[in-house]
C-alpha cells in the first residue's frame, strides 16, 4: 500500500488550502482530492452522492440539535447504512484506496487520520490571519456580504470542521502535536506554503 | 456496527426474505429483555402478593432513571467504540472501553449511593403510599445498593454489540433472563424471602453475567479487551461520550416522566392497587411493543441502503411490509387484551380487585392498538431514511407531547378512567400525524421512482 505517497493537507476555513493544494498538486504532478472523494466514495458503494455530500465536514450539526439527530440517525449502535458514520466509514476506504493507488493531495476529511498508519505520509495544516480571511471573503462574495457577516461565517465553519474532526478522529483540529508542518498563508502567501510544501514532499518521499 | 461493508444483498434480494431474516434475531433479543419485567411482576404478584406488586410499580420510573444514566454511557461509548474498530484504531478503542468501566462504576456508584439517602421521598413523589413503601424500600435497597453492577452489565453489553459481538450480547441478556427466572423461583417460592428475593434474584444473575461478559472481554486475542492502564478517565473522551449518550438518556428519562404522572394519577383518582394494575397493563403493551421494535430493527438497514442507492420502490416496499407484520403483532395484542384479558392477568395475580381494575385498563389501553403498529413502523422509517427530525417528532408525540395534556385533562372528568382513555387519546392523534407526515414522502418517493 505504501508505494504512494500523499499530502493531507487540513485548514481553516478561507485560508486559502485549497489553492496551495492546487499549486502543490501541480508542481509535483498529481492529483487533488477534495468533495471528489465523495464522488468516489459513492460511486464504490452504489450510494448516491447526495448522501455524502449531506454528512460532509461543514454540514454537520452543532449544540443540542446535533445530539438528538446523532442519536436518531443511528448512530453507532443499529445498522443504518445512511448513519453519518458508515458514510464516513465508507469515506475512508475511498482515501485508503485512492491512496493505494496513486499519488495525491487530500483536503480535509480526516484523511491524515483515516492514513495514520501509513509511512509515506506528510501532514499539512494551514492557518491564515482573521483579517485576512476576512477580506478575501469580502472579495470574492461580492455583494451582501459584510465584514461581520464574513466574521460569523469562518466561525461557523472552523467549528463545524473541528467538530467534525474531533468527532471522528478523537484529535483536537489544528492542534500542531497532529501536523508535521503548519504554515501561515497569511505571512508567506501561496506561492510560498506551496514551495515548502513540495520542496519537503520531495526530500522526504525522495522524489 | 459491525458489518462495515454495505452488503449488496440488502438490493438485490426478495424484501420479505430480507426482512424476516434481519428480525428473527432482533425480535429474540427485544423478547428476552421485556420477559425480564414480566417474570420479575408475576413471581411478585402470585408469590408476594397484590399489595407487593404497586409497590415494585412505583419504583419503576426510578429503575428507568438508573437505566437512562447506564443507557447514557453505553450508547456513547458504543458508538465511539464502533468508530474507532470502523478505522482499525484499536488502541482508542481499547482507552474508550476501560473509559466506559470507570464512568459506569462512578455513575452507578453515585447514583445509587444518592437514591438511597433520599429513597423515601424519591419514593412517595413516584406515588409510593403508607401500604406500599415497605415493599417498594425494601426492593429498591437491594436494587441500589447493586446499582454499579446493573450500570457495567448494560454498559458492557452496548460495547459487545458494538465490537462486532452481537451474539454474546444476546447471550448475556438471555442468560441473565433465564438465570433471573431461576432464581426467582428459588428466592420467592422456595424461600419465601418476598420481595427481596425478586431484588436479590435480580443483582446476582446482573452481576453473573458481568462476571461472563469480563470473561469474554479479557481474551487478549480480541479486537477490544480490558486492559490495565485504560481506567483512567481522559476528560475529552468522557464528554464525547456522554454528549452521544444524551439523547437516549433524556428519552428514557422522558418516559420515566411519563410513568411517574401516570401512578400519581392512578393514585389520585383510584387506588394503590390501581397502580399495580397499570404495571400489569404496561408490562404486556411493552411486550408488543418490543415485537415491533424488532421489526423496526430489521426494517433499518434494509430501507436505508436502498434509499441510498436510489432504489425506492425497494424502500416502498419494505416499509409496507414492515408495517404490515407491525399491524399484525399489534392486532394480535388487540384481541388477546379485547376478548381474553384474563389470560394475560392470570400471569400476574389471581387477586379479583386486582383483575378487575387491570381487565378494565387494558381494555381502555389496548382499543386503538390495531393502529399502533403502522405508527411505531414509520417513525422508524423516517430514522432510517435518514430524516431524524420527523422521527424524533414521532416518538416524543406519542410518548410525552401529546400524551401529558391528555394525562392533565382527561382524569378531571372521567376519574381514573381519564387515565386509561389518555393513552389510546394519544395514540389516535399520533397515528394521524404519523401518516399525514408519511403521505407526502410516499408521493414524494414514487414520483422518484
Amino acid at each position: 500500500m505504501d508505494n504512494h505517497y500523499c499530502i493531507c493537507i487540513g485548514r481553516k476555513f478561507c485560508s486559502g488550502g485549497r489553492n496551495i493544494a492546487a499549486i502543490v498538486a501541480d508542481r509535483l504532478g498529481i492529483k487533488v482530492y477534495d468533495r471528489d472523494l465523495l464522488k468516489k466514495a459513492s460511486q464504490e458503494t452504489g450510494f448516491s452522492e447526495e448522501f455524502f455530500d449531506k454528512a460532509d465536514e461543514e454540514k454537520t450539526r452543532k449544540g443540542l440539535r446535533s445530539i438528538f439527530m446523532n442519536h436518531l440517525t443511528g448512530s453507532g449502535l443499529s445498522s443504518n447504512y445512511l448513519s453519518n458514520e458508515s458514510i464516513f466509514n465508507m469515506q475512508s476506504d475511498a482515501i485508503r484506496k485512492i491512496h493505494g493507488q496513486e499519488d495525491c493531495v487530500f483536503i480535509g476529511r480526516c484523511a491524515d487520520y483515516v492514513l495514520r498508519d501509513s509511512d509515506r505520509l506528510l501532514n499539512v495544516f494551514i492557518a491564515a490571519g482573521t483579517n485576512d480571511r476576512v477580506n478575501r471573503i469580502c472579495r470574492h462574495a461580492g455583494e451582501g456580504m459584510t465584514p461581520s457577516k464574513a466574521l460569523s461565517l469562518i466561525e461557523d465553519i472552523d467549528r463545524k470542521r473541528a467538530s467534525y474532526y474531533n468527532y471522528f478522529t478523537g484529535r483536537i483540529w489544528g492542534d500542531p502535536a497532529n501536523y508535521d508542518i503548519c504554515l501561515n498563508s497569511s505571512v508567506l502567501g501561496y506561492d510560498k506554503c506551496a514551495g515548502i510544501i513540495s520542496a519537503l514532499a520531495k526530500e522526504r518521499f525522495g522524489i | 456496527m459491525s458489518e462495515l461493508k454495505t452488503p449488496r444483498e440488502l438490493g438485490t434480494e426478495k424484501i420479505g426474505i430480507l426482512l424476516i431474516r434481519y428480525a428473527v434475531p432482533a425480535m429474540i433479543a427485544m423478547l428476552a429483555s421485556s420477559l425480564y419485567n414480566i417474570v420479575d411482576r408475576a413471581f411478585i404478584g402470585h408469590g408476594v402478593g397484590p399489595m407487593a406488586l404497586s409497590g415494585l410499580a412505583v419504583t419503576f420510573p426510578l429503575m428507568n432513571l438508573s437505566a437512562a444514566l447506564g443507557s447514557m454511557v453505553g450508547v456513547g461509548s458504543g458508538t465511539m467504540i464502533s468508530i474507532k474498530l470502523g478505522q482499525k484504531d484499536n488502541e482508542s478503542a481499547q482507552t474508550l472501553l476501560g473509559n466506559s468501566v470507570t464512568l459506569n462504576v462512578l455513575i452507578g456508584i453515585i447514583f445509587g449511593a444518592l437514591a438511597l439517602i433520599f429513597i423515601n421521598p424519591i419514593l412517595r413523589l413516584f406515588g409510593a403510599t403508607d401500604v406500599t413503601i415497605g415493599y417498594a424500600r425494601e426492593y429498591m435497597t437491594i436494587i441500589l445498593a447493586g446499582n454499579a453492577f446493573t450500570h457495567l452489565y448494560l454498559g458492557i453489553n452496548c460495547i459487545l454489540r458494538a465490537a462486532g459481538h452481537p451474539n454474546k450480547a444476546m447471550i448475556a441478556t438471555i442468560g441473565t433472563v433465564l438465570l433471573n427466572t431461576f432464581l426467582d423461583y428459588l428466592f420467592i417460592m422456595v424461600f419465601h424471602w418476598g420481595i427481596k428475593g425478586a431484588a436479590i434474584a435480580t443483582v446476582i444473575s446482573q452481576v453473573l453475567a458481568f462476571t461472563w461478559q469480563c470473561i469474554q472481554l479479557s481474551d487478549k486475542s480480541e479486537l477490544i479487551h480490558l486492559q490495565r492502564g485504560t481506567y483512567r478517565l481522559h476528560g475529552d473522551l468522557v464528554r464525547n461520550m456522554l454528549t452521544i449518550g444524551l439523547s437516549p438518556c433524556l428519552m428514557n428519562a422522558a418516559a420515566c416522566f411519563v410513568v411517574l404522572l401516570i401512578n400519581r394519577g392512578l393514585l389520585k383518582y383510584g387506588s394503590d392497587v390501581a397502580i399495580g394494575a397499570y404495571s400489569i397493563i404496561n408490562s404486556i403493551g411493552f411486550m408488543i411493543v418490543m415485537m415491533v421494535m424488532g421489526f423496526n430493527q430489521a426494517m433499518q438497514p434494509i430501507a436505508g441502503y436502498n434509499y441510498g442507492a436510489r432504489q425506492f420502490s425497494r424502500v416502498l416496499k419494505v416499509l409496507y411490509l414492515t408495517m404490515f407484520f407491525g399491524t399484525c403483532v399489534t392486532t394480535l395484542g388487540f384481541a388477546i387484551a379485547e376478548f381474553m384479558p384474563d389470560l394475560c392477568i392470570r400471569i400476574f395475580t389471581n387477586d379479583p380487585e386486582l383483575t378487575g381494575i387491570a381487565r378494565n385498563g387494558m381494555r381502555i389501553n389496548f382499543i386503538v392498538f390495531p393502529l399502533i403498529g403502522s405508527q411505531m413502523v414509520i417513525g422508524n422509517f423516517f430514522q432510517s431514511i435518514g430524516m431524524p427530525g420527523k422521527s424524533i417528532l414521532m416518538s416524543l408525540s406519542r410518548q410525552l407531547l401529546l400524551l401529558i395534556p391528555f394525562l392533565i385533562i382527561l382524569p378531571r372528568f372521567y376519574g381514573i378512567n381519564g387515565i386509561w382513555y389518555s393513552l389510546p387519546a394519544s395514540d389516535i392523534l399520533s397515528v394521524i400525524l404519523g401518516f399525514s407526515l408519511l403521505f407526502p414522502q410516499v408521493r414524494k418517493l414514487k414520483r422518484m421512482t
